[in-house]
């Protein structure tokens, strides 16, 4: 089994709509409103997925992750048409992990039970905080209640796969604070977490709040302290952190290896793999080029319209062709983020045609000599991976391996 | 042009008072060049002396003028540099010259370079043709700053002409004034050739241009000519007068003003000031026999400071762009520095702290170099207790303080030419950095001239920036070298992580190595980024540590979600973040931004 180098494909599905917007988010997302603009840019979707898998004549697809912005704020049967257009225009493979990203304030049951006969078989929910008041200063829409009332309906909805989302070291939060949020979320017992610690976003509500003084900048020292509790605690609780920011349920994975409940979608990212971008201002990285779909919906529909094949909704300031140095320092970059798994040599060889040691002599031992990197040993080959103490300074680690 | 027909003068003033304006008008009214021609303040040519508003380079036109006796005058204007820094460029100019005309802005009244200038020129017995700009404006007062001009130079009100250089009012009543007024040029036709080097400039095809004035004797192009003080044969390639552009002509005569093509390729040949004569004579009567001009004097800087690339590969585009500029200026000299902290770069000394800004501008903007300059420094007169002397420009060089009798320092006579209720301000900056009070005049009611000594390592610690800032711009400044004096002088030095930074020492008096220690310290501990370990500062004087701060670890560094597979924004993150490790010195095993460096450069300021 050598994961590095098997062919996966997955697809990212933008949905740039929210009820409100965030004090923090600096997303590609607009307050929802006309109607009209909202079916426009569904059937924009639709053609672009169409023409995508044409194009590149109905691969396998092994992944789909509806992101945004917030998809449940598209109908349940908006979502499945999308689904069911992917299966047709692509080869989606019986074991595919289909995505969706959620907001917990409008999880119906009847809703969620629509969305997992649709065929959506993971949830990806934006708790953020099981405190109000902390939930109130994110301008979150909803309340610790409605969270658990959502991962309940999940549940009850056939969901085996649910992720939480929770968002750490917000102004004047203290470490007892988070660490309450952390054991709600156990509680609920989810399947997968994602926790991120808050960054001040230029141009957001939050980062103007701070550049005013009226929201003290969040202080990195606790940051590390939440960061370091956080591994502490979801080790015990039964977790296992296979990325710098996602922890999966344990099924008694050897060391060295990703859990199965990991995020298989994100998981061609951190792998260098590749992936389509659907939608306005979406990434995709096909056989090593990138590119972005022009940013603006209204932009984004007037492309599609018009245009025809992969690409359509392409913005050319955004394409790159990925050079050699470019894919390996990437691939170095995402794969150390994979804490268990690593970076393995031999997939690197095998794919970049020179050996990891000898093209980034410099940039390894940097790691080794400081305890931020460690060689393991796997049944495919030695593996370079983050220390604990890399997880915290992990640029430190990757920015050797830049230009 | 027979001699008596020749007028030779300069224009002094303050900084924008005027004096290009002026020149510009009277190209223009002589037809030297036409409308067409005419762009503004022609003889500024570099872009940088076109932003700063100062001339740096001097520059010498003929201009042709039939004056209203019906006679035709050949006129020569010299341009001055127009900065304290160059007055030993401007006294060559001024020696050039037999009259001058005095600018003083209608607006602002007589400031510090007004009067500079003023008494150099009358230390070379020129002709002083005042005149008042800027008569234009609505706020102009003629009358009131004639009166200041008959108070304080004793030159008679009425004297003074009323003058606008942007309209050309009054620019015609002053050509006629120069062909009154101003002497003919003196020297002897027949004697020997000697002719004054006041300027300089470099060509790539004909080598240096040496500018020149006549004094006695004729230069022409087929004779071979001698430099006295270099002792350099040069073979004309050319000789010719500047019109404004060069143009070649047989010979350049008694008491003209014009240019050799030297061929010769460092600027440091033809030094301003120097004697040019001819090969012939000195080979038939010996150079005992010709008197130099008065007035040489070697270059002398005063200000060193070293300057390191920021990116060591830079180091060989650094020594070349140092080359190139000084074959346009001789008075910028350099020689290689290897600093521990920061590399391979140069030890540079310039004439002053313009200078020195000038020359950092034009490597940045010009050579397109990143550049790291350390604090400046001036040259420090060391007697050991062995009784030797010796002479130190950087505060690294300076030996083992148990070696050290004295330290002597340059102090400079200072004159602060101020409005009166910056008074107390004045005082006080200048008396927090060493100065000795001399004396204090009123000018007017409302202006005041102040005279101080004050050490020159105190002066260029952004001195002048807080003048202006405490007068609100008002003040202008002038000053001069006074002499050496010994001082309780120690060397302040700053360890990071326990490794002395050298680029980092600095030398200073005693009783301000507490709070500049203290200082330098709380900055450098907000400018170096935590490192993955903390980082212990300390400023020192010998083996005692007299302040501390630590850099506290970093402990955490991630980037954020990989959002929806925008990776290229991630490595773009990571990519300059690179850049800035890149940027950065490394001390040991701690990583120093560009920024740490200049903080040395703000002590003085509190
Ligand atoms: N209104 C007015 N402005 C003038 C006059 N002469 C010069 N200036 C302006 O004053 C500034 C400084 O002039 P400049 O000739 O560069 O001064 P310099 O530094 O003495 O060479 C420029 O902005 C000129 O345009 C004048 O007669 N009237
Ligand atoms: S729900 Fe997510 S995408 Fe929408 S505004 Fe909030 S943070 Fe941004
Ligand atoms: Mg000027």
């Amino acid at each position: 089994m050598n994961p590095n180098i098997a062919p996966m494909l997955g697809m990212y599905v933008h949905i740039p709509w929210c009820p409100t917007r965030c004090i923090y988010c600096d997303f590609n997302t607009y307050v929802e409103g006309n109607p009209d603009l909202k079916a426009g840019y569904q059937a924009a979707l639709l053609r672009e997925i169409r023409e995508s898998g044409s194009s590149l004549k109905r691969p396998p697809l092994n992944t789909i992750f509806f992101g945004g912005g917030t998809p449940t704020t598209l109908d349940p049967t908006q979502l499945i048409k999308l689904v069911d257009t992917v299966s047709a225009a692509f080869n989606l493979q019986a074991d595919a992990e289909i995505t969706t990203e959620a907001n917990p304030g409008t999880l119906s049951l009847s809703y969620l039970r629509e969305l997992r006969q649709g065929g959506i078989n993971r949830l990806s929910m934006g708790v953020q905080s099981f405190s109000d008041y902390e939930l109130k200063f994110l301008s979150r829409l909803h309340n610790s209640r409605e969270a658990r009332k959502a991962v309940e309906n999940a549940r009850a909805a056939g969901f085996e796969n649910v992720s939480l989302d929770l968002i750490f070291n917000l102004p004047q939060q203290t470490l007892e604070q988070w660490l309450s949020n952390l054991y709600e979320a156990i509680k609920l017992e989810p399947d997968h977490l994602s926790i991120y610690s808050l960054i001040v976003e230029p141009g957001t509500p939050l980062h103007r709040q701070v550049a005013q003084g009226n929201v003290p900048q969040p202080d990195d020292d606790v940051a590390a302290d939440m960061y370091a509790a956080t591994i502490d605690t979801l080790a015990q609780a039964g977790y296992m952190q296979y990325e710098i920011s996602n922890w999966a349920k344990s099924k008694g994975e050897p060391d060295w290896e990703t859990p199965a409940l990991a995020s298989a979608h994100n998981l061609i990212y951190w792998r260098n793999q590749s992936y389509l971008g659907i939608g306005a201002g979406a990434f995709g990285t096909v056989n090593g080029k990138r590119w972005a779909n022009v940013k603006r919906p209204q932009s984004y529909m007037g492309r599609v319209g018009t245009g025809g094949r992969l690409g359509l909704a392409r913005d050319e300031a955004t394409f790159e062709t990925l050079t050699p140095q470019t894919a390996m320092a990437e691939h170095m970059m995402l794969g150390l983020r994979l804490v268990r798994e690593g970076v393995n040599s031999q997939a690197f060889e095998a794919r970049f045609g020179v050996a990891l040691e000898a093209q980034y002599a410099e940039a390894v031992a940097y790691g080794l000599e400081r305890n931020l990197t460690e060689w393991i040993d796997s049944p495919t080959g030695p593996r370079l991976r983050l220390t604990r103490q890399g997880r915290f300074l992990a640029n430190q680690v990757s920015v050797q391996f830049v230009e | 042009m027979d001699q008596t027909h020749i007028r030779n003068f300069c224009i002094i003033a303050h900084i924008d008072h005027g004096k290009s304006t002026l020149a510009d008008r009277m190209l223009q009214r002589t037809g030297t060049i036409s409308e067409r021609e005419m762009q503004e303040q022609f003889l500024d040519g570099m872009d940088l002396e076109r932003e700063k508003g100062v001339t740096i380079k001097a520059s010498a036109v003929r201009m042709a003028y039939t004056a209203n006796d019906g006679q035709a005058y050949q006129l020569n204007l010299i341009d001055t540099p127009g900065h304290v820094d160059f007055t030993y460029e401007v006294s060559r100019a001024l020696a050039a010259c037999e009259g001058a005309i005095l600018v003083v802005d209608a607006t602002q009244g007589i400031q510090a370079q007004t009067l500079a200038n003023l008494y150099l020129a009358l230390d070379y017995d020129l002709e002083i043709i005042p005149v008042v700009n800027k008569v234009d404006l609505a706020s102009a007062r003629p009358d009131e700053v004639a009166q200041e001009i008959e108070d304080l130079i004793g030159l008679d009100a009425a004297d003074v002409l009323p003058v606008s250089a942007k309209t050309g009012v009054g620019v015609d009543a002053l050509l006629e004034k120069l062909v009154e007024r101003v002497p003919s040029p003196k020297g002897d036709p027949t004697a020997p050739p000697r002719a004054l080097i006041f300027d300089s400039h470099y060509d790539a095809y004909k080598g240096v241009i040496a500018y020149i004035r006549v004094v006695d004797g004729k230069l022409n192009k087929k004779d071979d000519l001698y430099l006295m003080a270099t002792k350099k044969i040069v073979e004309p390639l050319e000789v010719g007068i500047f019109q404004p552009g060069m143009k070649p002509i047989n010979q350049v005569n008694t008491g003209e003003v014009g240019y050799v093509a030297t061929g010769l390729k460092t600027i440091r040949d033809v030094r301003v000031g120097d004697t040019l004569t001819l090969q012939s004579f000195v080979e038939e009567y010996g150079t005992d026999k010709i008197k130099r001009l008065p007035g040489y004097e070697p270059i002398k800087p005063m200000v060193f400071a070293g300057f390191f690339p920021t990116e060591s590969d830079d180091y060989t585009l650094l020594k070349d762009a140092l080359e190139k500029l000084q074959l346009n200026d001789a008075s910028l000299i350099y020689e290689p520095e290897t600093s521990q902290a920061l590399g391979f770069g140069f030890r540079v000394g310039f004439l002053g702290l313009f200078h020195m800004e000038i020359i950092q501008e034009r490597l940045e903007r010009e050579y397109d170099l990143d550049l790291l300059a350390t604090a400046p420094s001036v040259e420090y007169e060391i007697m050991r207790k062995d009784g030797e002397v010796i002479i130190i420009d950087n505060p690294a060089d300076l030996p083992d303080p148990n070696h050290i009798d004295t330290i002597a320092e340059p102090w400079m006579h200072i004159s602060i030419y101020s409005p009166a209720d910056y008074i107390g301000p004045i005082m006080e900056i200048t008396t927090r950095r060493r100065g000795e009070y001399i004396k204090m005049e009123y000018l007017d009611e409302t202006r005041v001239l102040m005279e101080y000594l004050i050490p020159l390592s105190e002066m260029i610690v952004d001195y002048y920036d807080q003048l202006k800032s405490v007068t609100r711009g008002y003040a202008s400044l002038d000053y001069r070298f006074d002499n050496y004096r010994p001082g309780d002088l120690v060397k302040l030095d700053v360890l990071v992580n326990g490794e002395p930074v050298d680029a980092l020492s600095i030398i200073v008096h005693r009783e301000q190595s507490y709070p500049r220690g203290q200082k330098l310290v709380s900055k450098l501990k907000d400018v170096i980024p935590r490192q993955m370990f903390v980082v212990p500062i300390q400023a020192a004087v010998g083996k005692k540590v007299i302040s501390r701060a630590n850099v506290k670890a970093m402990r955490k560094d991630v980037l954020a979600k990989c959002y929806g597979g925008d990776i290229t924004r991630k490595r773009k993150l990571l990519e300059k973040q690179k850049k800035g490790k890149k940027r950065m010195k490394m001390v040991g095993s701690v990583e120093i931004p560009q920024e740490a460096f200049m903080t040395v450069l703000s002590l003085g300021d509190d």
